[in-house]
């Protein structure tokens, strides 16, 4: 880390802190949504970032997870931490025995079948109602409560959301850093000389995959405690692509990005709403356009912006 | 299991799988063009459907001319999706899945677009034929469906005819196999893009028209239409519009007869296991390699 960049972590630090305290309570809401899409989205940015894996299954992870803790909390009274562990090692070992076979399609193949896989979750979430409530769904989960501090206000859970947010982001960031992150990244460029080097493809693919899954479940149960109901409305194809755009929007490949994609998808419907019900259309157009003006999404455009003004001021011609 | 119930089964299931054939035709056709997976496909059929409904309310036309006004409004937005976002991103050797994303942008634009200006309420069509119905050993069509049967069985040939016998059909499938070579024979080949929208508009038009009399048209129509129909299309090969044809016809006999006996919420789950296990294990589609030759 460069000396230089130290001053502008601790401002961020600051800020952060801060920001819950200074903002209305809706915003400090929408900041916690933030958080936890920042979760989920982080895994379909490992996928599609670093393996070139389009993921519209995450809808599927991210309600198992919010089940997993609504039933464990509600209908079971146990103590919400299990939840959150029975979510995720559910979510991961399907994320294995459905991704060994599905992950060796490519391209749109691949994309369409965890589109249908989604769709799948759905219907069963609604067809299983003894598990899942079905449309009625499940409420009355209890708030977290972390070492005698019961987080019932938005501004408290903003905290505890953000800190795993950033855990999560160390994870992501160290298997992009680490041995598995090259690998991934030679597999995404050419897959061919990936193989010739005697790296399994598919065992890494369905790693990345599983990953992706344990962040889905996490902030799926993350969800269900800040909204303390949850029903099948929430986990529908519709949340897929709305995962899916976090890191299309904000760039795949940087883990910044990630944040910029989430504060994207939460703030700018609310921001929008403002409008009248025209705000879904001008989502809808928002979206075309990032995905036809900026192909590597906001952070994307914005490095590329400031190399263009960087060059401008060395006196080059651009 | 009755006989009868079996035989109830396979006339849902072939009308289901016509629609799905339609739908599964547009998207194919598009991708064989322009090898764009079309994420909006379903919503060509929304806009279809509810123009002819539109005209046929408001406006008071008569039935077959607001049939057609629904055909030609798929066709029209189906041109200008490729002219003002495909063609700019293929100049720009855009990504398949900037593609696939372009797309299913456009679909949350169009089923939003027509949440605000329509509303939320699903909208029905007067079925062709009448009311009657057919009563074969306790088995009921409505003659509706068979109306809808003969039409897509009327569109799939035309279709064929339309890639093998007229020049426009000719250019656009050698623009499709060798956009070089096409061009240097003197093809337009971006125009055959175009007029590949204009056909993948089309038909999932005319699939949403006919599929409105049963069972209603509303803003949340497309994405299912979209997701059926891309099933049917893998089923036959994907870069081979008649082979979506057969591929429809199988997904709706397989959906509707997995599920005698049991809920049929359980539909869905059937047709995307189905779309899932195909992709994996036939990945040419059931017609296999011969499928994915000719139009």
């Amino acid at each position: 880390m460069k000396p230089r960049t130290l001053p502008w972590l601790a401002l961020g630090l600051v800020v952060w802190a801060a920001l819950p305290f200074i903002v209305p309570r809706y915003m400090a809401d929408l900041l916690v949504f933030t958080g936890i899409y920042t979760v989920a989205g982080l895994g379909i940015g490992l996928l599609l970032g670093h393996c070139g894996i389009v993921n519209l299954a995450q809808a599927t992870f991210y309600g198992l997870g919010a089940y997993a803790s609504a039933y464990c909390t509600v209908m079971m009274g146990l103590p919400s931490i299990v939840g959150f562990i029975v979510g995720a090692v559910i979510s991961m070992v399907l994320a294995y025995v459905i991704g060994r076979p599905i992950l060796r399609l490519t391209g749109y193949f691949l994309a369409l079948g965890t589109l249908a896989l989604s769709a799948i979750a759905s219907a069963l979430f609604f067809e299983w109602d003894w598990l899942t409530g079905g449309t009625l769904g499940i409420g009355g989960i209890p708030k977290l409560d972390v070492f005698g501090f019961l987080l019932d206000r938005p501004s408290r859970y903003y905290f505890f959301v953000w800190i795993v947010a950033f855990a999560c982001m160390a994870v992501a960031h160290n298997l992009v850093d680490s041995r598995t992150g090259l690998m991934l990244r030679s597999m995404r460029d050419s897959s061919t000389a990936a193989a010739a080097l005697s790296i399994d493809l598919q065992a890494l693919r369905t790693k990345v995959f599983v990953v992706c899954a344990l962040f889905g479940s996490l902030a799926g149960s993350l969800f269900a405690h800040h909204v303390s109901f949850v029903s099948t409305q929430s986990f529908t194809v519709d949340r897929s692509i709305s995962f899916l755009l976090i890191p299309v929007i904000g760039g795949a490949t940087s883990i910044p990005g990630i944040v910029v994609g989430a504060l994207f998808v939460t703030f700018l419907p609310e921001l929008l709403s403002k409008l009248g019900d025209i705000h879904q259309i001008l989502f809808g157009l928002a979206l075309v356009a990032v995905v036809v003006l900026m192909p590597e999404g906001l952070v994307g455009a914005f490095g590329k912006l400031r190399t263009r003004f960087a060059k401008r001021e060395g006196g080059g011609h651009g | 299991m009755t006989l009868s119930l079996v035989l109830q089964a396979i006339f849902a299931g072939v009308t289901n799988g016509i629609v799905y054939a339609l739908v599964g035709m547009g998207l194919s056709a598009i991708f064989k063009g322009s090898r764009v997976i079309n994420a909006m496909q379903g919503e060509f059929a929304v806009i279809g459907a509810m123009t002819t409904v539109l005209l046929l309310t408001r406006t008071g036309w008569p039935y077959p001319a607001a049939i057609a006004g629904g055909a030609v409004a798929g066709a029209l937005v189906g041109a200008f999706i490729e002219v003002a976002f495909v063609r700019y991103m293929a100049r720009k050797n855009a990504s398949e899945d900037s593609f696939l994303l372009l797309t299913i942008g456009l679909a949350l634009t169009l089923s939003a677009s027509v949440l605000f200006f329509i509303g939320r309420d699903g909208h029905l069509l007067p079925p062709l034929g009448g009311e009657g119905v057919l009563i074969i050993l306790d088995a009921v069509i409505q003659f509706h469906a068979l109306w809808l049967i003969a039409i897509g069985i009327g569109a799939t040939l035309a279709l064929r005819a339309f890639y093998h016998r007229t020049t426009i059909g000719l250019s656009m499938m050698a623009a499709s196999i060798d956009a070089d070579g096409a061009a240097t024979t003197g093809i337009n080949v971006g125009r055959m893009r175009t007029f590949t929208f204009v056909l993948g508009g089309l038909l999932g038009a005319l699939g949403g028209i006919l599929v409105t009399p049963l069972i209603g048209v509303d803003y949340q129509l497309g994405l299912n239409l979209t997701l059926k129909g891309f099933a049917a299309a893998v089923l036959g090969g994907l870069t081979n519009p008649l082979g979506a044809a057969v591929g429809g016809l199988t997904l709706g006999l397989v959906e509707s007869l997995a599920i005698i006996g049991i809920s049929s919420s359980y539909k869905d789950v059937v047709a995307f296991s189905v779309l899932i296990i195909i992709m994996i294990l036939m990945p040419q589609g059931i017609l296999g390699r011969a499928g994915r030759r000719g139009g």
